[in-house]
């Protein structure tokens, strides 16, 4: 019976199958479109808005919401929504930035504990155990001091100290497809050990790593909104600099500290939404 | 039993000593000392300073002497706070975090578990869909950005709570509830998921053929199980929580550990600096430890393994 | 011989995304006191759904008995309350499952999952209850049993655990035990062990037995009455001597000459069942054997056999089974 459905649907590949699964998450449309959204937003805001996000008048400080401001002015009287809009910037490209440099770092430093084993394995996962042991929020603090005020540094502070799951997932991941029918089968064909885990392991494991690596980028959006709020962030405009702001007069005007902080709780949330709508279509037990 | 604790307690010295040497290494990289002042002072008083604090030693003679002092209680001097030591500067922030981060810890245990109980035995009904919901939402929202927008309702429109400072209860409830939320919501998942899994097993079965009451079933048989993936899940979550204690504390104003670390970062004190992040180190290494306990008091197999 | 239990009409069906499961459909059967039936066919033709079923252990949804009658002395199961029928699981009727290695609690010591009914159901304080569990234990042949009470699950081999299951099930001394394949599970040279303790503390207790299986063999050493199932519905019973020399529906025919014997000449090979078990969902029309039967005759396809007397005492579902004498006959 079984069978007889299976040769009547129409076939996918692995990810065609999932982007269908994918699209039938409402959650997760809704995290993409918002997400979508906000990019557009970002990119868009220097030619749409018809203030500069740095620009200061007295005039109208502390406005509240208003037609010529939707979300209000701040103290300075800079407008809250453009400002927004140019923290999404910082926002989304720590969120993407960070993830390229723990795909460089924890896919290799994971693939290579996993293809090496024995003594060199026990290297890195104590070294992964370490990490974990290690309140990251600080260890971000500590090395960003190292790297400097840069933006980019701020990036890397955060991606350096975000491989750990990665590489703890990659070599997992291997170990685990070791051990399958398919990779003996191309072992006893005669390939080698790169080999096998360039063509074979590490693209049977690429899903679950692109689930973790979704569920990575709120965090690391949180890591340098904190960070910001406590004045050690970023300097371009962003959201944690926003709420810092917005704090020091949230009896006079709450809504300057209460939009930044719905912002990246809306953000993380649609990325998690995405990776909660990722792990589930491209979970192979799912899959029919 | 004993040699698993052993093998924990031990594994939790090359740890610590791990994380206290790469702090130190990092703390040295950092550019610029603690005598970086908006005056540059005289290079003859930089190395009196120096010589001081021991600062011209080796870094790994430095290194030593930090552990070594260390061991003795003594976390060395701190760099701005000149009439204290990073010991009593810690100690003295050490209450507040403390009381903080237990009252979240029972706070996330009793709000996650019931609510992901309640989830799994009334499976697809409105209380379900709200905890999943609820779950899913909280799950995703940090403390920080919880906290802002409670303090909002709370403090600004409501002016029922203080924004912050430290001293009672009423100074507690909001910093508490923002830092348990994350984790409560988590642990609600994990404990639905998981009733869910250990309510299909056979065993649970076999109990109920033997005539036993439902809420023996559910206590006996079905918590107990479905608390470890709960437990190894859960736990390492409820660690993270520490440190995000200290964006906390500066969010409301809290004199405890983790403001003394912002302060420190702030005046490049490296004392205070190594000191806190060695705190919080701790900390997390006995969350996860007392977790790894109760893992091996609740399931048999890690026992005896 | 008076009935213990009466199974009437039972019908469990199961709601699924793709249809409705008819996994039990109509199913009769009874076990006179100290008396052992066996229920056989294949896998996933509803024996052990209607045994879950009369201890009303079906996981609801997706599964619903939806009629039907257990009689067990004379009370139909299915009318009590759930506080009754508590009264009655593993007191009156227990039951042994067929996967030792998952249906004991990984987290509970091995005594204590054996007198925590003893302690529910015959009112022991905590240490006669104990003190049962150790005899139970002995009685069901665990060397040591004081140390072994103390330990868990996963340090006892999947036929200690069965053996654990036995004196779990028996510890309250029902009226019937009903075993669902308890030695599906573990290596063949403990199978027989395993049987013949039951067969003995049943002997013994004068507790009645419904023995699930689906090893003829089996049936023919232990069963006084066999009833065999098929799509979820009983196609022949018998006394077990009947059953198992003259066969009266062709898929016992098929399940006996899959098994080798040792009192028949060597084969040249096995025969077994050609085709797959029905979809539950969708059954064949007619008689749901049919597709897989060599003897079908055009009726069987259109009209559903019921069960017949064929012969005194003999009851078979099948049309061609009228016919004497049964074309199987010259062949087996």
């Amino acid at each position: 019976m079984a069978v007889a459905v299976e040769t009547l649907r129409p076939h996918h590949t692995i990810w065609g199958d999932a982007l269908i699964r994918l699209r039938r998450n409402r959650l997760a449309v809704v995290g993409v479109t918002f997400i979508l959204l906000l990019a557009l937003g970002a990119m868009l805001v220097p030619y749409v808005s018809p203030y500069p996000w740095d620009r200061q008048n007295y005039n109208i400080i502390l406005q509240n919401p208003s037609w010529a401001h939707p979300f209000g002015t701040d103290n300075l009287g800079r407008d809250v929504i453009t400002r927004l809009l140019y923290g999404a910037r910082t926002s989304l490209q720590v969120g993407i930035f960070t993830q390229i440099i723990v795909v460089l770092v924890g896919i290799p430093i994971g693939a290579i504990a996993a293809a090496a084993g024995g003594r060199m394995d026990n290297i890195i996962m104590r070294f992964v155990d370490v990490m974990y042991a290690f309140p990251d929020l600080l260890l971000i603090i500590l090395v960003r001091a190292i790297l400097g005020p840069s933006i980019y540094m701020l990036f890397l502070a955060i991606g350096l100290v975000a491989w750990v799951n990665v590489a703890r997932l990659v070599r997992g991941q291997i170990l685990s497809l070791k051990q399958r029918d398919f990779i003996t089968a191309a072992r006893a064909m005669g390939a080698s050990g790169p080999y096998i885990t360039l063509r074979h392991l590490l693209p049977n494991s690429i899903g679950p790593v692109i689930v973790v690596l979704t569920f990575n980028v709120p965090r690391a959006i949180f890591a340098e909104a904190a960070l910001s709020y406590i004045g050690i962030g970023a300097n371009t405009p962003s959201w944690g600099t926003m709420i810092r702001d917005g704090y020091e007069v949230i009896f006079a005007a709450p809504h300057l500290v209460a939009f930044p902080a719905l912002a990246v709780g809306i953000l993380m949330l649609s990325f998690t939404f995405l990776g909660d709508g990722l792990r589930d279509a491209l979970d192979p037990r799912l899959r029919r | 039993m004993h040699k698993y604790l052993l093998r924990r307690i031990l594994w939790l010295v090359p740890v610590l000593l791990a994380v206290a040497f790469i702090t130190f290494s990092l703390m040295h990289l950092v550019p610029g000392g603690p005598w970086d002042r908006e005056k540059a002072l005289a290079p003859q008083v930089v190395e009196n300073l120096n010589r001081k604090y021991g600062l011209d030693k080796p870094l790994f003679v430095q290194f030593g002497n930090f552990l070594w002092n260390a061991l003795r209680g003594d976390l060395g001097v701190s760099y701005s706070f000149q009439d204290r030591g990073v010991t009593q500067i810690l100690l003295s922030g050490l209450p507040k975090t403390a009381t903080l981060g237990v009252i979240a810890f029972f706070l996330a245990i009793l709000i996650g578990i019931p609510f992901g109980m309640a989830a799994a035995l009334k499976q697809n009904s409105a209380v379900d869909y709200a905890s999943v919901f609820f779950a899913t939402i909280f799950a995703s929202i940090p403390g920080f950005v919880l906290g802002i927008l409670i303090m909002i309702i709370f403090s600004v429109v409501l002016h029922l709570l203080p924004t912050g400072g430290w001293g009672n209860v009423k100074h507690l409830i909001m910093p508490s509830f923002a830092l348990a939320a994350l984790p409560a919501a988590y642990i609600a998942r994990i404990t639905r998921a998981s009733m869910l899994e250990v309510m299909r097993q056979d065993y649970v079965r076999t109990a109920r053929a033997k005539g036993l009451a439902e809420r023996i079933v559910l206590l006996r048989h079905i918590l107990r199980n479905a608390l470890i993936p709960v437990m190894t899940i859960a736990g390492p979550e409820l660690a993270f929580l520490i440190s995000g204690s200290f964006i906390i504390e500066n969010l409301f104003s809290i004199p405890g550990v983790g403001r003394l670390f912002v302060q420190g970062v702030f005046a490049r004190d490296y004392g205070l600096i190594m000191g806190s992040i060695l705190f919080y180190a701790f900390a997390v290494a006995i969350v996860n430890l007392i977790v790894d306990i109760l893992y091996a008091v609740v399931d048999p197999r890690i026992r005896y393994e | 011989m008076t009935a213990l239990l009466q199974v009437r009409n039972l019908s469990t069906y199961f709601h699924t995304q793709d249809g409705v499961v008819k996994a039990v459909d109509g199913v009769y059967y009874e076990v006179a006191k100290g008396e052992t039936i066996a229920l056989v066919g294949e896998s996933g033709c509803g024996k052990t759904v209607s045994a879950l079923s009369i201890l009303r252990l079906i996981p609801e949804p997706p599964g619903k008995i939806v009629s039907g009658e257990v009689l067990f002395e004379g009370t139909d199961l299915l009318k009590l309350s759930q506080e009754e029928m508590r009264k009655v699981r593993g007191a009156e009727i227990a039951m042994i499952f067929q996967e030792p290695m998952t249906s004991l609690n990984p987290v509970l010591t091995i005594g204590r999952q054996i007198s925590e009914a003893l302690e529910l159901h015959q009112q022991m304080t905590k240490q006669d209850a104990y003190k049962e569990a150790l005899r139970l234990l002995e009685l069901v042949g665990i060397p040591q049993a004081e140390r072994r009470a103390r330990d868990y699950p996963h340090q006892f081999s999947g036929g200690m655990r069965q053996r654990v299951m036995i004196a779990m099930a028996i510890s309250c001394r029902p009226k019937l035990l009903i075993a669902d394949e308890p030695t599906t599970a573990v290596d063949v040279t403990i199978q027989a062990q395993l049987l013949e303790l039951v067969r003995g503390i049943t002997r013994e207790l004068g507790t009645s037995l419904i023995l699930i299986t689906h090893n003829l063999g089996v049936v023919a050493r232990y069963a006084r009455r066999v009833y065999v199932m098929y799509a979820g519905r009983i196609v022949e019973h018998g006394t077990a001597q009947a059953v198992y020399h003259d066969p009266q529906h062709p898929y016992t025919v098929g399940l006996l000459s899959s098994v080798p014997r040792l009192d028949e000449p060597r084969k040249t090979h096995l025969s077994t069942i050609e085709g797959q078990p029905p979809d539950l969902i969708f059954p064949p029309s007619g008689c749901p054997f049919h597709p897989r039967c060599a003897y079908a005759i055009p009726k069987c396809s259109k009209d559903r056999p019921e069960l017949m007397e064929v012969e005194p005492a003999h009851y078979s579902a099948c049309w061609v089974a009228l016919q004497k004498p049964t074309p199987w006959k010259k062949i087996s």
